[in-house]
């Protein structure tokens, strides 16, 4: 009998192990799914109004979490070539910024549906990782950065000429897209809402297979120490062209759900300042750690919007400095410093315990000083 | 005979590329007139030597400290600004020393309050909260008392008195300063002593988190030296009297420096351009840059915040939109006898415009810039090759830890090196805004040529900077030149013309092409 | 008994590696002290945490009297210490003579020094103005051991200085320690087992960051059982 029930109670274990391993991320989505309707609660707002989308705080604040999602995906993105691949890019934002364009391009002036839309742009950020790995055989380190930053200011460049302004829009950006009418953002805002979630927490759980996977362990062994992955036999280009390539195709979906959601895209999302954006997203949440780069996104958001509501015009000044005391003083983010600490915790009452067990070598330590 | 052959061989790639270029450039050449030839090739060395001014001082910091600073375009940006201040607006400028001299006067106790508080012995819980407490007692005071210093400004708001009117009337000749504003709502004994105070216990604050820095952090100890920092202590005093003075003498001063002749004033501007940003540097490598050397991706990451904070402070100070700076005088004549003929000509009539070969040279973009260029890169080249600290540096880039070891302050030398650079990116800024005119984003988008001038020039290297700008430099003018003339292709009917963003593409091609060919760039050193 | 130098006790990080766990060495005025063990046991960090390049965070270290742990290395340095760094560390962009030049630490100091310096490395002497990345290893060599004599230094630090040269020019570097070790002190790190005996008196090993034994190198060399157990390669 023991030989057929065996099986049967490891798989429940399995079971109950991935659900335990995960709780944190199936109370996260819970708690997203029933946001609306949280809000919609507290602000008295009946249901019937919520699912019809009528304007309300709860419309409001999904707005901003809908952004939120997508600037989380962007920031994982940029953690999986920054933080778990080692590569320091400053051309992030033209993966965002093509998939937008694209987006915005393809259905403003060719009138082109939703599918073949999107299989342009995952087909425009294999072509766009592409180029930024055309260097990478040869060049690593500073000098790519410098090369991922040229190649990202020619975009930018571009997208803001007066050659191209009937397509996109010069410096103003592009305007009039408009969104088939089943995801208007507009009138069908839940529906939007539910959609970037999915898409956040479908990219969150491939990246972290991904990383788990052989080929993201190489990719973090290419982080460590990219001289002796070589010695160990993998060609470290390849993967480092895999993370490229995930990333700029994550990086321009979520492009394209920004170039639907907002009315007008502009061309800073594509600048500069939008890659550092990334990385202080990725920064604020803890650099290599993917949940990390979620955490940072939303923290991102809500504090420039409340700086914003507050502050007014010298939000960004703020933001500046507390970017800099982040990487002076929290150089390892939220979900990184939180880890840190759960080992020192650790370590905390293994060394309550010692104290019980036997005080010696912490009294030749006090002695020594 | 044989070294030679042996270093034709060592260099073979290197000869092979720069000869390529010579053979395009002259191919670009040829199909100009002439008078364009002479124009789109000094405009190119003129771009060159302004790209060369930043990437100079940023390929030094980068060598010796291994700190990329990227905030490096964002200092010479607001060199720009300062000197822009200076030359259209002096009394502003005269305005603003008084408080920033009293703040300078706190700081420059900073060694000192370290000394002291070295020497209080201070138990730990204490140290760790009272920084905190000073800290807020500084934003208080400072946050009262500094809005309400007097210093006569523009406002963006109205066109009557936005900087781009006053910059124009400036260059009008035409300027009328407003009426200088006073304290108001706290006398003036209050206001400046207490600025003088707050920028006291700023100084004690920050001594305090790096003692408790120093406290909490058991892996090394450090000794600070016991000894009275005399040299910060006059300087202290020395900023708090001009301080003072110049607040008594700022109505004298103001009319002084307005009355004074603009090309004058442009050597102030770039003077004191030159000391503030080596200050700001200097301050900006001790304070932030130094606790972060172990960990050089977070120097950069904080030189990048740094940068985005000087962009906001300047867009809140100067306002976003961009404007001009007027010409210094020796380079703003229209009238008579002008566009010059001869070198007398310029001499006698102080012309804008030389006439050369039926085509118009500006004396100031064309001339002055690349002169300035070339000075700097001699100057520097001599400070380099010729003096002992130019020695320590070149050791330092290599292995700064060995030149410490040879009983050597590095980290003066660091410091040194570091407001220098960022000092000569202001000047850079003082010098090109004449000439490129000053918004918000000019730093940016020089850092980013600087950046591929020095990628493909080799990062560490001084003639690689030297080169790689210069090839930036031309590069963009002649794409600019032949997108107004076009490019005759044999396969085209019309003539190929460069659309202006062929002009920043053209150069990150060329940086793709030569790092393949020459991943260290053209004088790096391989590793 | 003269110590010149005493290290007590060492203990150093680096990064959060626990490198050295407490190494002590005496070194005896005018004397030559060699420290040995295997490649990775911390001779290189001992050297490098006397000078304060890589600080101890506990121990202490007395030079001359002074106890100087914590002191910024370039005032360590500064009492009169001199260190030659392993692989032959010149700096290659500066000339010959500029590598010289650097290391003064009184104007004049080369002046002064110029005669004993090339009386030892005659070689030095034509290759003032060649640049540092011209040299043949064995030049490096000097001039790295050269540039330490320029000012008036107490101790040698010397690390490794016949790694990887001929045997011509591993006698030579011989003599010349030999001959400067008549004016100074020095603290010799050599992997070279009969190079050490023939330099040094005393004898300080390195095992896995602590410092296990010392003693004369006379005693040393009969010493069958140590040196199997320290210094064979494992």
């Amino acid at each position: 009998m023991s030989e057929f029930t065996a099986p049967e109670v490891a798989k429940e274990n399995i079971y109950w192990a991935t659900i335990k391993n995960s709780r944190g991320l199936l109370i996260t989505i819970l708690l997203l799914a029933i946001l609306p309707f949280i809000i919609a609660l507290v602000d008295g707002q009946p249901f019937s109004e919520l699912l019809s989308n009528d304007p309300g705080q709860s419309k409001f604040y999904q707005a901003l979490m809908i952004e939120i999602f997508i600037l989380a995906v962007y920031a994982i993105s940029y953690d999986l070539i920054f933080g778990i691949t080692g590569m320091i890019s400053f051309g992030h934002a033209m993966f965002f910024g093509v998939g937008a364009y694209v987006t915005g391009i393809m259905f403003k002036s060719f009138g082109w549906s939703l599918l073949p839309t999107i299989g342009l742009v995952i087909l425009a950020g294999i072509v766009n990782a592409l180029i930024f790995g055309i260097v990478l055989p040869r060049v690593k380190g500073i000098t790519w950065a410098l090369v991922t930053l040229g190649i990202a200011e020619v975009f930018f460049i571009v997208i803001q000429s007066r050659e191209l302004v009937d397509f996109a829009g010069a410096e103003i950006g592009l305007q009039g897209v408009t969104p088939p009418e089943y995801l208007n953002p507009v009138t069908e805002r839940l529906r939007f809402y539910y959609l970037a979630m999915i898409f956040m927490i479908l990219v969150y759980i491939f990246y972290k297979r991904f990383v788990n996977s052989p080929t993201g362990r190489v990719c973090i062994a290419n982080r460590e120490n990219e001289n002796r992955a070589i010695m160990l036999g993998y060609n470290t280009f390849w993967y480092k062209l895999t993370a490229l390539i995930i990333s700029s195709v994550t990086a321009g979906l979520a492009g394209a759900l920004h170039a639907i959601f907002h009315p007008i895209i502009r061309p800073d999302i594509a600048g500069l300042s939008f890659t550092i954006a990334a990385l202080l997203m990725v920064l604020i949440g803890g650099v290599g750690t993917l949940s990390g780069a979620l955490i940072g996104a939303a923290t991102f958001r809500l504090l420039s919007f409340g700086l914003d509501r507050y502050l007014g015009g010298s939000s960004q000044i703020i933001i500046g400095i507390v970017y800099v005391g982040i990487v002076l003083y929290l150089p390892f983010g939220i979900v990184g410093t939180w880890n840190q600490r759960s080992v020192r915790r650790k370590e905390g009452r293994e060394q309550l315990l010692r104290m019980f067990t036997g005080s010696k070598e912490k009294k030749q330590d006090e002695n020594e000083e | 005979m044989n070294k030679i052959s042996q270093w034709f061989r060592k260099n073979r790639t290197l000869i092979i590329t720069l000869l390529v270029l010579t053979i395009v450039y002259l191919l670009a050449l040829r199909g100009l007139e002439p008078k364009d030839q002479v124009l789109t090739t000094l405009r190119g060395f003129s771009m060159g030597a302004i790209i060369f001014i930043v990437a100079a001082g940023f390929s030094l910091i980068f060598g010796l400290m291994d700190v990329l600073n990227l905030a490096h375009g964002t200092l010479f940006m607001i060199g720009a600004y300062i000197g822009w201040t200076i030359i259209v607006r002096p009394d502003t400028a005269v305005d603003a020393i008084t408080p920033i001299a009293l703040l300078i006067a706190g700081f420059a106790l900073l060694p000192l309050m370290d000394v002291l508080i070295e020497r209080l012995n201070i138990p730990e819980k204490a140290a760790r909260i009272w920084p905190w407490v000073g800290l807020i007692l500084v934003i208080a005071i400072l946050g009262y008392l500094l809005p309400k210093y007097p210093v006569t400004t523009w406002d963006v708001g109205s066109y009557e008195s936005s900087p781009i009117n006053y910059a124009f009337a400036a260059g009008q000749g035409t300027l009328v300063a407003p009426e200088p504003e006073l304290f108001q709502g706290v006398s003036p004994v209050v206001g400046l002593g207490g600025i003088l105070l707050g920028s006291f216990i700023a100084g004690a604050t920050l001594a305090g988190f790096a003692h408790y820095r120093r406290y909490s952090r058991k892996e090394a100890k450090v000794i600070i030296d016991q000894g009275l920092p005399h040299t910060a202590i006059w300087i202290s005093i020395i900023t708090a009297l001009i301080g003072i003075i110049f607040y008594f003498f700022n109505d004298p001063l103001s009319d002084f420096l307005l009355d004074l002749n603009n090309a004058w004033l442009f050597l102030i501007a770039i003077l004191v351009s030159f000391v503030s940003i080596a200050g700001i540097g200097a301050l900006m490598e001790v304070l932030l840059v130094r606790p972060l050397y172990a960990t050089p991706i977070y120097n950069l990451l904080m030189t990048l915040g740094v940068s985005a904070i000087g962009i906001e402070f300047v867009r809140t100070i100067w306002g976003n939109p961009a404007f001009t700076m007027p010409r210094p005088s020796l380079f703003a004549g229209t009238g008579e006898g002008c566009p010059a003929e001869s070198l007398a000509d310029i001499l006698a009539n102080k012309c804008s415009t030389i006439s050369i070969l039926g085509g118009r040279i500006r004396t100031y973009n064309d001339v002055f810039v690349i002169i300035v260029g070339l000075f700097i890169l001699i100057t520097v080249w001599i400070l380099l090759q010729r003096t002992r600290l130019g020695m320590i540096i070149r050791a330092g880039v290599q292995d700064s830890e060995m030149v410490e070891a040879l009983s050597i302050n590095v980290r003066r030398v660091f410091t040194l090196v570091f407001a220098l650079g960022v000092g000569l990116a202001a000047m850079g800024g003082v010098i090109a805004a004449p000439s490129m005119g000053l918004s918000t984003n000019m730093g940016q988008v020089l850092l980013i040529n600087a950046l591929i001038a020095l990628a493909i020039g080799g990062l560490t290297s001084y003639p690689g900077a030297a080169v790689g700008a210069l090839i930036v430099g031309m590069l963009q003018q002649f794409i600019v030149k032949y997108g107004q003339i076009g490019i005759p292709l044999p396969f085209m009917e019309e003539a190929f013309k460069p659309t202006p963003p062929l002009v920043p593409a053209s150069t990150v091609l060329l940086m793709v092409i030569i790092l393949l060919i020459m991943p260290q760039g053209l004088f790096g050193r391989k590793e | 008994m003269d110590n010149l130098l005493e290290v007590r006790d060492i203990h150093t990080f680096i990064s959060q590696f626990h490198i050295l766990e407490g190494v002590s060495v005496r070194v005896p005025r005018g004397k030559i002290v060699t420290l040995l063990g295997r490649n990775g046991a911390g001779k290189t960090t001992t050297l490098k945490s006397i000078l304060g390049l890589t600080p101890p965070s506990q121990g202490q270290v007395i030079f001359d009297g002074q106890d100087i742990l914590g002191q910024r290395s370039f005032n360590i340095a500064a009492l009169g210490i001199g260190y030659v760094p392993e692989h032959r560390a010149i700096f290659r962009d500066l000339s010959v003579g500029e590598n010289l030049k650097i290391a003064e630490r009184k104007k004049g100091d080369l002046d002064r020094k110029a005669d004993i310096i090339f009386d030892l490395f005659p070689d030095l002497k034509r290759l003032l103005h060649l640049g540092g990345d011209h040299l043949s290893g064995g030049q490096q060599q000097m001039l790295a051991i050269a540039r330490a004599l320029v000012p008036d230094n107490k101790l040698l630090l010397i690390d490794e200085p016949t790694e990887g040269l001929a045997p011509v020019l591993i006698e030579q570097m011989m003599e010349a320690i030999r001959q400067l070790s008549s004016e100074t002190t020095v603290l010799l790190v050599e992997q070279n087992f009969i190079v050490a005996t023939h330099l040094a008196e005393d004898y300080v090993i390195i095992e896995e960051g602590q410092s296990v034994k010392e003693g004369k190198i006379a005693d040393l060399i009969n010493d069958q059982e140590t040196i199997h157990r320290y210094l064979e390669a494992a």
